[in-house]
């Protein structure tokens, strides 16, 4: 055994006996899931259900994925990973920290444009669209366009548009969609882009257009067991993501559900 | 060896380090009047709602930086409650300007300022300042004269203080301000943004580089200041 | 001028509750420590807003609480030595002695100059006060206090952190103060030392209440004001000559005084102090005795302490004497008033603090 697998193995004994301290359900299995932020709503709503079926519990451990990826590389005890991005998935994999044959790509996003508001009128993403025009003076909310994932869509979508240019010095980068989608709800930004399920779950704001599909790459948000995952109900967890249950409130939130 | 350093860091990783510079500088310098009077306030006064004061300055020390900078956007934001009037009255927009990464700044920088003004404060006996009095100086001609020069080396390391935590500032003014090279994208943020992407931990750590020797260069020339204004106060 | 002084102040245990006036010259404030000097001085300075009171000082009334009048301290014309000097530690000398001119811009240029060569502080001008001794500290306090062109001067125990001999440094300029420079002073001490020398008038304090107020002569010899073990009297002498041997030769109104050499020539008129306790009494003229100076007068009067001991107070030309002894001494000499009694001090029994120069005629009047 390798020195860093003995502090890992520390590691992971130190979180179960935090976890003990918390009450504990009778046979109950626990299963600790890092998820990219962008799940928050619908996941905590799959893993309620997963836990009235089956006495398990799934404790959620949400961040963004380059972060939550970098934990794991540094022996986090997390039993399943869901990542925003395809890459930092590719990451984890490459350093080894993933258990061979449990990744597969769960949900795709889509990405959508955002204005602040209920009553704005849709418009149609496509060359023509000015969308330097439609700002004046003002922002366009997105994600890090270098960093975080849905930045990274965003840029490359009007870029491929041929947009890109004009809107560039226009943009007001988030840390995280969640920030970007709050610029919108405040009114700070008039526009943003966004997931499509981050707009559903904001009130103040209103889908006006969604991407076209040839603009970016597919966003993939690949799942997979942690090479170190000690729980017994890991795996059934994984497979429960893809459960009918699952299906019905990944669809709620407007994710499309893959495989 | 200049020209090597200056090609040594790109020019967006230049321009995140002279933007962090200004946004400190100002921050720092706006902000310096006002932390002399609340910790004047705090030291010397009583007064209903003190201890509310106290810990509405502490507040940024306690909140996560994200919640302070959420809060900004809130207040000071263009569409905010004090924000909206700013714009109207005076034509003054924080948000996504480098103004509001200064004011984020600031407001972070705000306690450890005051703590160490106050400290300063405290430190003065009260009784010089009543003997100046009783030789017909005025309060304020007091404070200029008695108080403001004892509590120097204080002011100097509360300034420098905040500057270094201005430098180092990130959650509260990327929340505020959002992240727009050139604009409002700091040191912090660019290291924020180089370390989301696989790879780019190598630029991360030349600006950290860059970030350290700034805060080690303020500490030492705090050090350097305090100790020669300390001197020249304390007479010799 | 008049000091006219009605105050009263509770704080916490502490109970002040005075009403007096005192004629110009220098009032000493006199007492131990929690009688209520520094309390009181510090209301008149206005660093203390009294809850009850008025004080005028010739004519101008600092503070009335009937009529809610409250001069704040910048506003009083003081100037104010403190205990511990408390010069401002980032300026120097120079600057420290003229800050206050900066409020009264009339003052003559000369006066400056005046100030200084009267403290003998010129050559201190460039310095920083942390460079100076305690003595030059108070030297240089007294100045800046002189320099804010005062109406009046407060002084709360400039000499009490001062060591004997720094003691005697600053004493003599607190004694030109009075002789030459003709501003009031009042003067907070609990030494009857700086009593005897300085004061015109006494004001005898305990525990927040005037116990005994009038010239020193009279409260340094009133038990009542001072407790038996620190009665004194208070002799004005004339110097006549001094002597090879270290002594000086002084007459007071019924004899020769010979003490331990005084610095001032011959002429000069001093007050000594002289303990209570350090003088011993005979019916008969005593013979063959180390003690150099016997004194000839009439028992005026005898107070009889709660203790062992009396104060017997003797009539000497135009001197009150004071003899502390116990009652069996009294009883066993038969000493009543009237009867004519010898007094003998020893010349070493008066310490160079005992010896002042006196008050002038202009301004004990």
């Amino acid at each position: 055994m390798s020195a860093s697998c003995a502090i890992r193995r520390l590691v992971a004994l130190a979180a179960a006996l935090a976890l003990l301290a918390l009450p504990l359900r009778a046979s109950a299995a626990d299963v600790l899931v890092f998820a990219a932020a962008s799940l928050t709503d619908a996941l905590d709503r799959v893993a309620t259900a997963w836990s009235e079926e089956t006495a398990n519990r799934a404790i959620l451990s949400f961040a963004g994925s380059s972060a939550l990826a970098r934990q794991i590389q540094q022996g986090a005890p997390a039993d399943i990973f869901i990542s925003a991005s395809v890459e930092w998935m590719d990451a984890v994999e490459a350093s080894g920290d993933i258990r061979a044959g449990t990744r597969r790509d769960l949900l795709a996003n889509t990405l959508v444009l955002i204005a602040h508001g209920r009553d704005v009128s849709p418009v149609t993403i496509d060359e023509t669209l000015d969308l330097a025009g439609m700002l004046g003076d003002e922002r366009l909310a997105m994600a890090l366009v270098e960093a975080v994932p849905a930045g990274i869509y965003g840029k490359a979508a009007l870029t491929a548009l041929g947009l890109w240019d004009d809107v560039a010095p226009l943009v007001a980068q988030a840390d995280n969609v969640r920030a970007a989608l709050a610029f919108v709800a405040r009114n700070e930004a008039p526009l943003g882009i966004v997931y499509a399920t981050e707009a559903v779950v904001e009130d103040n704001v209103t889908i006006i257009a969604n991407f076209p599909p040839g603009t970016h790459a597919p966003i993939i948000l690949p799942a997979a067991m942690t090479a170190e995952s000690q729980s017994p109900a890991a795996e059934a967890f994984l497979a429960y993501l893809s459960s009918p249950n699952a299906r019905e409130i990944w669809a709620e939130f407007g994710f499309i559900v893959l495989d | 060896m200049w020209e090597a350093a200056a090609n040594w860091l790109g020019p967006a990783e230049w321009q995140a380090v002279r933007l962090s510079l200004r946004v400190s500088f100002w921050a720092t310098v706006a902000s310096l009047p006002l932390g002399i009077f609340v910790a004047y306030a705090l030291a010397r006064w009583s007064f209903p709602g003190k201890q509310l004061l106290n810990g509405l300055v502490h507040l940024p020390l306690i909140l996560p930086p994200v919640v302070t900078g959420y809060l900004l956007l809130i207040a000071f934001g263009r569409r905010g409650f004090i924000g909206q009037y700013l714009e109207a009255w005076f034509g003054i927009v924080l948000s996504f300007r480098w103004t509001g990464a200064a004011v984020a700044a600031a407001v972070m920088a705000f306690p450890l300022m005051v703590r160490a003004i106050r400290l300063a404060i405290e430190a003065v006996d009260p009784k010089l300042e009543a003997a100046a009095g009783t030789l017909g100086a005025p309060p304020a001609w007091v404070f200029v004269t008695v108080t403001l020069p004892l509590i120097l080396p204080g002011i100097v390391a509360g300034a420098i203080l905040a500057f270094a935590k201005a430098i180092g500032e990130f959650g509260a003014t990327i929340t505020f301000v959002s992240n727009i090279p050139g604009q409002t994208q700091t040191m912090p943020s660019a290291i924020y943004a180089f370390l989301q992407v696989p790879g780019g931990g190598e630029a991360a750590g030349r600006l950290v580089i860059v970030a350290i020797v700034i805060a080690m260069a303020a500490l030492f020339l705090s050090e350097f200041i305090a100790r020669r204004v300390a001197k020249r106060v304390a007479g010799g | 001028m008049t000091l006219e002084v009605t105050l009263a102040h509770r704080q916490g245990d502490f109970d002040l509750d005075v009403q007096f006036q005192t004629p110009p010259g220098v009032t000493v404030f006199f007492g131990p420590s929690g009688s209520g000097k520094t309390t009181l001085v510090n209301a008149i300075a206005g660093l203390l807003r009294p809850q009850r009171g008025r004080v005028v000082a010739d004519g101008w009334v600092l503070v009335d609480t009937g009529a809610k009048h409250f001069l704040p301290p910048h506003r009083r014309r003081l100037g104010y030595v403190f205990q511990e000097g408390r010069l401002f530690p980032h300026l120097s000398v120079r600057q420290n002695l003229a800050y206050g001119r900066w409020f009264n811009p009339g003052q003559s240029p000369g006066e400056f100059d005046r100030v200084v060569e009267l403290l003998g502080i010129g050559h201190l001008l460039a310095r920083r006060p942390g460079a100076l001794s305690g003595g030059e500290k108070q030297r240089v306090a007294i100045g800046r206090a002189l320099l804010a062109a005062p109406k009046l001067i407060l002084a709360d125990e400039p000499l009490a952190a001062l060591d004997e001999a720094r003691k005697e440094e600053i004493l003599p300029y607190f004694e030109r103060l009075r002789d030459e420079v003709a501003v009031p002073i009042v003067y907070v001490s609990h030494s009857s030392f700086e009593v005897a020398r300085l004061a015109t008038t006494v004001v005898a304090l305990r525990h927040g209440r005037v116990v005994a107020l009038g010239p020193p002569e009279q409260v340094l010899g009133d038990v009542a004001a001072v407790g038996p073990r620190g009665a004194a009297s208070v002799l004005s002498v004339r110097v006549v000559a001094h002597h090879a041997d270290g002594l000086s030769e002084l007459t007071c109104g019924a004899g020769t005084l010979w003490l331990p050499r005084v610095p001032e020539p011959p002429g000069t008129t001093l007050r000594v102090r002289i303990a209570a306790q350090e003088v011993i009494l005979s019916r008969a003229r005593p013979q063959g005795l180390s003690a150099l100076n016997i004194l000839v007068g009439t028992v005026e009067d005898i107070q009889k302490g709660r203790g062992p001991g009396a104060l017997v107070a003797l009539r000497i030309g135009r001197d009150r004497l004071l003899a502390r002894v116990t009652g069996r001494s009294i009883r066993a000499m038969g000493l009543e008033p009237g009867q004519t009694c010898h007094a003998i001090v020893k010349s070493v029994a008066v310490a160079p603090e005992d010896v002042g120069t006196t008050t002038s005629p202009a301004h004990a009047g």
